[in-house]
């Protein structure tokens, strides 16, 4: 009986050991501006501890009325180095929006998988499609929006390579090849080579002559890999992550 | 006496008497008939009369099973100049046949036992093998690209060459099948066969299989050649204009002339292999053993090739994704 009370006990203490880190979550949505309403602040909590449980990456949302002279990218960095020394997680996955209020600046960026997920390019794209709302004050919406594109993308492999119905159509069109070559070789193949008949020893070149006639140039820009806002970076605590910045 | 496959000689398969054939005297092509006049012929063994098609200029009685040589069709323009005897023996021929079914992958099960062999028949089948020398004139325009970057431009660079050769191209002993009964398919991918074999003809190497003759002379069968040989001759062609990233042919004059075509009879076993209600015929190099012919295919072999070849490549592909990608898909 006392041994049973002591394993009971035990498992009890365990069990609220395990337990806070699991329900008690962190605070995702900082909005120090003032700008959402606080039935806003808990929906996007909480589809953000939703995308949490699914990704395994903190979606976290930053808004500020001044940067404190700082460059966006900056002031993000300096605030995400400090969530995630809070956080303390395994994995630092972070997809972070930013808003300026006073200069009007948006600021993507993505950490650890969502660096991966979140390439500089999609980001861009990201912030093409949110940069409307933002500028009419939609806010709420903006950030939802963030939040949609982020676990669509974060789907997605940026390398066709690592998409599932690319993979099923590579290895379905192998095997095809690879069969068809079967049968058609089935019957047996042609194994003699061009230089199977030739007479080596009568077959020369008797004249022959190699002029220059002209020459055409052409010329096209380098593709510029960064456009816009140029890019991601490496914050002061050494977390490197992809990102895009503009104006709204 | 017939011939002999592994010795290369003439052998009685009684007393094991063996004569070499290179010794043998012409006798037998000496005379000369018509080449349509007789149909019948007398078996000098038995007596019994056999009867043969056109073609054929070698067989044996279907009585007492001797080896007949038809000599007159073997004589003035139908004799043979050059022949590759037989080096695989009909058991050996069987032997590979059945090696070669066996390995089939696509193949029904049923069919790869190869227990159904209806016939096996050594034949030799009248070929030409043809020098030819060819005259080319080519006129072509050349490009060499070249791609550098300055600055923020990328310069992609084109130079044109007027491109000249002449050349001699010569091709030597190329072989065509001269029967009508024989697929030219079949045939062409039965090659090569070995030259360092190639033998005067003697009728006794004929003694014991079938032998066909000519139905096309060399003439009617050179521009069956010069089709043959014109992808060869485009590869050299090409071969000598290297360094070029493209070429555009402006003018092209080929001359293409026989130096010499040699009738020769060259070994093929035919099988004939019954399997669910049809025959399927089978071409097999008598001198190399190379086995030719569109064997049957099985669907559910083929649907299960074809789903372990994707399901397995998939699978890699998806592990191959869980490791880069950190363990999410």
């Amino acid at each position: 009986m006392n041994r049973i009370s002591k394993l009971l006990f035990l498992f009890i203490f365990c069990f609220f050991l395990v337990l806070p880190s699991v329900s008690a979550d962190v605070q995702r949505v900082y909005d120090q501006a003032g700008i959402l309403s606080d039935e806003e602040v808990a929906a996007l909590e909480k589809k953000a501890a939703d995308l949490f449980k699914k990704w395994e990456t903190d979606f976290i949302v930053i808004t500020t009325e001044s940067t404190e002279g700082l460059p966006i990218m900056k002031y993000m960095q300096n605030f995400t180095d400090q969530l995630a020394k809070e956080f303390n997680r395994k994995k630092d996955n972070m997809a972070v929006i930013t808003l300026d209020m006073g200069d009007r600046w948006v600021d993507l960026a993505g950490f650890g998988r969502a660096e991966t997920y979140l390439p500089d390019s999609r980001l861009d794209m990201i912030r093409g499609e949110i940069t409307p709302s933002l500028s009419a004050g939609n806010y709420y919406e903006a950030f939802d929006l963030f939040f949609d594109f982020g676990d669509e993308y974060l789907d997605k492999h940026p390398n066709i390579f690592f998409n599932t119905f690319f993979q099923l159509a590579l290895s379905l069109g192998l095997a095809g090849a690879i069969v068809f070559f079967m049968a058609y070789t089935s019957g047996g193949r042609v194994t003699v080579t061009s230089r199977t008949y030739l007479d080596e020893s009568n077959t020369k070149i008797i004249d022959k002559h190699d002029i220059y006639l002209r020459k055409t140039v052409t010329r096209k820009r380098k593709p510029s890999s960064k456009s816009g806002g140029g890019g991601g970076g490496i914050s002061g605590g050494g977390r490197s992550h992809s990102g895009s910045r503009g104006r709204f | 006496m017939a011939f002999d496959a592994e010795t290369g000689k003439l052998t009685c398969g009684s007393c094991g008497r063996q004569d070499n054939i290179e010794d043998f005297s012409d006798e037998f092509i000496e005379t000369v008939f018509d080449e349509d006049e007789a149909k019948e012929y007398q078996c000098e063994n038995c007596g019994a009369v056999i009867v043969t098609d056109g073609d054929t200029t070698a067989t044996t009685c279907s009585f007492c099973a001797s080896p007949v040589v038809l000599a007159d069709r073997l004589s003035g323009i139908l004799a043979p100049s050059l022949v590759i005897p037989f080096t695989i023996t009909k058991k050996q021929a069987e032997e590979a046949f059945i090696k070669w079914c066996r390995k089939g992958l696509l193949t029904p099960k049923g069919f790869m036992s190869a227990d159904r062999i209806k016939k096996i028949t050594g034949i030799y089948v009248p070929f030409w093998l043809y020098d030819l020398k060819n005259d080319a004139e080519v006129k072509a325009i050349g490009t060499r690209v070249r791609t550098y970057t300055r600055g923020d431009y990328i310069y992609t660079e084109t130079k044109y060459y007027d491109v000249y050769r002449k050349l001699r191209v010569d091709f030597c002993q190329v072989p065509v099948d001269a029967s009508q009964k024989m697929d030219d398919k079949l045939m062409d991918k039965l090659e090569p066969f070995h030259y360092n074999e190639l033998k005067d003809f003697k009728t006794p190497y004929l003694a014991g299989y079938i032998a066909e003759k000519y139905n096309y002379d060399a003439n009617e069968l050179f521009p069956r050649v010069k089709e043959k040989m014109s992808g060869p001759l485009n590869d050299y062609i090409r071969s000598t204009m290297s360094g070029y990233s493209s070429i555009q042919f402006k003018q092209k004059d080929i001359q293409t002339a026989k130096k010499k075509s040699l009738y020769t009879l060259l070994p093929v076993w035919m099988v004939y292999y019954d399997f669910e209600q049809s025959e399927h015929t089978f071409a097999m190099n008598g001198q190399t053993g190379k086995v030719v012919g569109k064997p049957p295919l099985s669907k559910g072999k083929i649907a299960a090739w074809f789903g372990g070849i994707a399901g397995g490549s998939f699978l890699i592909m998806k592990i191959i994704s869980f490791i880069v990608t950190g363990g999410v898909f």
